[in-house]
């Protein structure tokens, strides 16, 4: 043991005097960092602005409000679900955000926007809002009004869109200390709804269609209302006409269930399955380098005088699994700080996730099947050191060997979100190489406790013999100044004794 | 006959058809220097592995240190390869004390007997420098000192010379003669006859992984005739002891013989006999054998030819 550790001790430092460690140490914190960073300062305004110029006078503020009440509507139906997952609906039981259902009547959402909107049921909240619960984030509108720009002017003989509204278009706009991109302009004439006078839409090019079926509707209503009044139909029965909605009930899962659930539950055994990959593959290439040069400047003689090849096969396995270690702890320890940081994700997925794992067996089989893999895809890179006379050797190997473990992964890794029980990671589940990616994969989905013992059972047996395997073309290999072909290495497999 | 340090009791190694090391029996007597005689492919690296523990023989008994060969003796024994390599990124110390750490030493001893070795090996300012900055030569000699760490009791140097430049060559000489001083065991494989001449106590040739010969080196340069070239007045044919004398040259009555010896004669005392007798003479050359000579006779090819396929 003192030998194993002697070696494992040596690996760890050589490991980490390379640039190459620290830089994939440094990878993920960096890249959380600045994608975190880059979210924060460059993330795209979810605003959009826009005009209307109405020569009427009497259609432009209907389209206006009209869209400002989409906003509220999507408010109101934001806020309901997070009054619902936090069991808020008892703090006001008759504001409109109490009912889930409320963001499809009109009438309710324009109570909602009358009593404040969100801001005013935010403050209404916050007194009473129990420990723990994260606070509402308010998203900004989507559609932000706004004057014509300088320079432009619309006129009902010229439809062209001018060079001043097209660089408009381009430059985006600038409103209340933001930059948001300029949607659309509206431009209604005064003899609108006569035959040839149409409205007209100039857009910046951008798909913008709930801006544009909001003109269309406002512009509808407005051609209705005159058609109701041509008629005779008094005003107030033209709007019980127009308010006119068919009975309508939609049913959400209630908040944290269904596809996106199984997401959650599975972040953190998935994400496990995503580093498992990672480091196993960056580490591993890093000690088939150090097995190469030890291999090909005959290192290992001097060494192999001292201590038993077993022990100098543990040793490094050892160390490479001790700096595989500290590399998942670095990156799972950076990107839950950073999920924390970033608090929505945290709150919505991650601490879910965390809880989903509640099981001590499943807890210790996540364990066990991170390390398990982590082993195995650590002894086929030893292997394929032992066998490669050079670092162009091992590459002939390293593809091969990469595909052969990453491809099956990627699509277990589909599978398992998608259909948790299908054949294909049934199947997977009981071939050693993937059964920790598969496994991993499935194990917040709900898998049966026979079936986490049995493929324990199985990876145990499989890295015994691996081990032992590997021992063989260890000892083998080593000291032999032949080239490795398949014939012997399948020779040292069968009698470890022999060599030619 | 003193305890031996390492002994070979029909020791047989084969890989696959070939067979590497061939009925082998010798002893290296505790605190000798030994030579291991052969060209390439005579066996020598094959015995060391296996007295090493790094390949098993596939016949025979092999005693190192009075155990059979095992990493237990791994504290007791340095041990240089003929093929050389050190871990290019590690400093010089750390190499050395890594491998003193192997040998069971604890860390603060390793590291003091490291850079003693390092001062006596002139590399004491290089301590820090990783491998990959010495020259060849300077590397060489830090894996001399990955052999000599641990002050072994049965050092075992495969072909130690090779690579190395006269200056360090005689200064691995001088290092392996103050080891046998202090009461250590040395074997050491050569095919380079001069160093064994100057160093070893007794030696072991091998070819074709079979003995040739073992014993000292006086034994094995006697095992061959000496060669004794004389200029006399009369044939000394006829003098005790000579039992051939050919004419070679000369002029008149001063003739050059080249004389063959009785088995058990000495030239000693032949030129006592014409000292005595007043036998006139104005030359007496003995010509001893070489090792390099004996080895001819015992192997049957020169050392630096190789002598069979390669062994390993």
């Amino acid at each position: 043991m003192r030998d194993v550790l002697l070696v494992a001790i040596r690996e760890i430092r050589q490991i980490t005097a390379t640039k190459g460690f620290w830089i994939m140490l440094m990878a993920l914190p960096v890249a959380i960092a600045v994608s975190g960073f880059a979210s924060s300062a460059f993330a795209p305004e979810d605003s959009t602005a826009y005009t209307v110029v109405d020569e009427t006078g009497t259609i432009g503020e209907g389209i206006t409000e009209r869209l400002a009440l989409r906003d509220r509507q999507q408010e109101l139906r934001d806020l309901a679900e997070y009054a619902e997952r936090y069991d808020l609906q008892a703090i006001d039981p008759q504001a409109p955000w109490a009912d889930r259902q409320a963001w499809l009547s009109e009438a309710e959402v324009r109570r909602f926007a009358e009593a404040g909107g969100a801001e005013a049921a935010v403050e209404r909240i916050a007194p009473d809002l129990p420990a723990g619960v994260p606070p509402f984030e308010l998203e900004d509108p989507s559609y932000v009004a706004v004057p014509l720009p300088d320079g432009v002017a619309l006129t009902a003989a010229n439809g062209e869109m001018g060079s001043a509204l097209q660089a408009a278009f381009e430059n985006d706009i600038a409103v209340d200390g933001r930059t948001l991109p300029y949607g659309a302009v509206l431009y209604i004439p005064q003899n609108f709804g006569e035959p040839g006078a149409a409205a007209r839409v100039y857009t910046n090019g951008r798909s913008n269609q709930t801006l544009i079926q909001a003109f269309r509707d406002g512009l509808d209503g407005a051609l209705r209302d005159r058609m109701f009044a041509a008629q005779g139909i008094a005003p107030a029965t033209a709007q019980a006409i127009e308010g006119m909605a068919a009975p309508l009930a939609v049913i959400d899962p209630p908040p944290g269930s269904g596809r996106t659930e199984v997401m959650t539950r599975s972040l953190v055994p998935l994400a496990l399955v995503y580093l498992l990959l990672i480091t196993a593959v960056t580490t591993g290439s890093m000690m088939l380098q150090g097995v190469v040069e030890e291999r090909s400047n005959k290192l290992f003689e001097s060494v192999l005088a001292c201590i038993r090849p077993d022990a100098l096969m543990q040793g490094k396995l050892l160390g490479l699994g001790a700096v595989g270690i500290v590399i998942v702890l670095v990156w799972a320890g950076t990107g839950l700080a950073g999920a924390m940081y970033f608090e929505g994700f945290a709150a919505e997925v991650v601490k879910p996730s965390l809880a989903a794992l509640d099981d001590p067996l499943l807890i210790a089989a996540m364990i066990f099947y991170f390390f398990a893999g982590y082993i195995v895809l650590a002894m086929l890179f030893l292997a394929i050191g032992a066998v490669s006379e050079s670092m162009q050797d091992a590459q002939s190997y390293l593809t091969p060997a990469i595909l052969l473990v990453m491809i099956p992964v990627m699509i277990l890794m589909q599978a398992a979100i998608g259909s948790p029980n299908s054949p294909v990671v049934q199947v997977l589940s009981w071939v050693p190489l993937y059964t920790p990616f598969a496994m991993l994969a499935r194990l917040a989905t709900g898998v049966a406790t026979w079936e986490i013992l049995g493929t324990i059972a199985l990876m145990v047996a499989f890295i015994w013999i691996e081990l032992k395997l590997l021992g063989r073309i260890f000892r083998a290999s080593l000291l032999n100044d032949g080239k490795p072909t398949l014939k012997r290495i399948a020779s040292w497999v069968r009698s470890p004794g022999r060599q030619s | 006959m003193p305890a031996s340090a390492l002994a070979f009791e029909a020791v047989t190694k084969q890989f696959g058809t070939l067979t590497a090391v061939d009925d082998l029996s010798f002893a290296v007597p505790e605190g000798s220097v030994f030579g291991f005689l052969g060209g390439n492919g005579a066996g020598k690296t094959t015995s060391l592995r296996m007295a090493l523990d790094i390949l098993t023989p596939t016949a025979g008994r092999i005693d190192v240190l009075g155990q059979p060969p095992s990493r237990e003796n791994a504290a007791a024994i340095g041990f240089l390869p003929e093929e050389r390599g050190l871990y290019k990124k590690m400093s010089v110390l750390d190499t050395i004390v890594y491998f003193g750490r192997l040998k069971r030493m604890e860390a603060g001893a390793a590291k003091a007997s490291a850079m003693a070795l390092l001062e006596r090996l002139g590399l004491a300012d290089r301590a820090k420098a990783p491998i990959e900055k010495l020259s060849k030569g300077m590397a060489q000699k830090v894996q001399v000192a990955t052999a000599l760490v641990n002050s072994p009791g049965l050092l075992m140097l495969d072909e130690p010379f090779s690579g190395l430049d006269p200056v360090n060559q005689a200064m691995l000489e001088d290092l392996i003669a103050d080891a046998a001083k202090g009461g250590a065991t040395v074997i050491f494989s050569t095919h380079v006859m001069q160093h064994a001449e100057r160093l070893c106590d007794r030696l072991l040739l091998l070819a074709r992984g079979t003995k040739r010969f073992e014993g000292t080196l006086d034994e094995a340069r006697g095992a061959l005739p000496f060669r004794l070239v004389l200029a006399a007045r009369g044939d000394p044919a006829g003098l005790p002891g000579v039992m051939k004398a050919t004419r070679t040259g000369g002029d008149g009555d001063w003739g050059e013989y080249a004389v063959e010896m009785a088995d058990g004669a000495a030239p000693e005392g032949l030129l006592a006999h014409c000292t005595a007798n007043g036998v006139a003479l104005n030359r007496f050359d003995v010509h001893r054998p070489s090792l390099h000579e004996a080895f001819i006779h015992f192997v049957g090819s020169d050392p630096a030819t190789p002598a069979g396929e390669a062994a390993r």
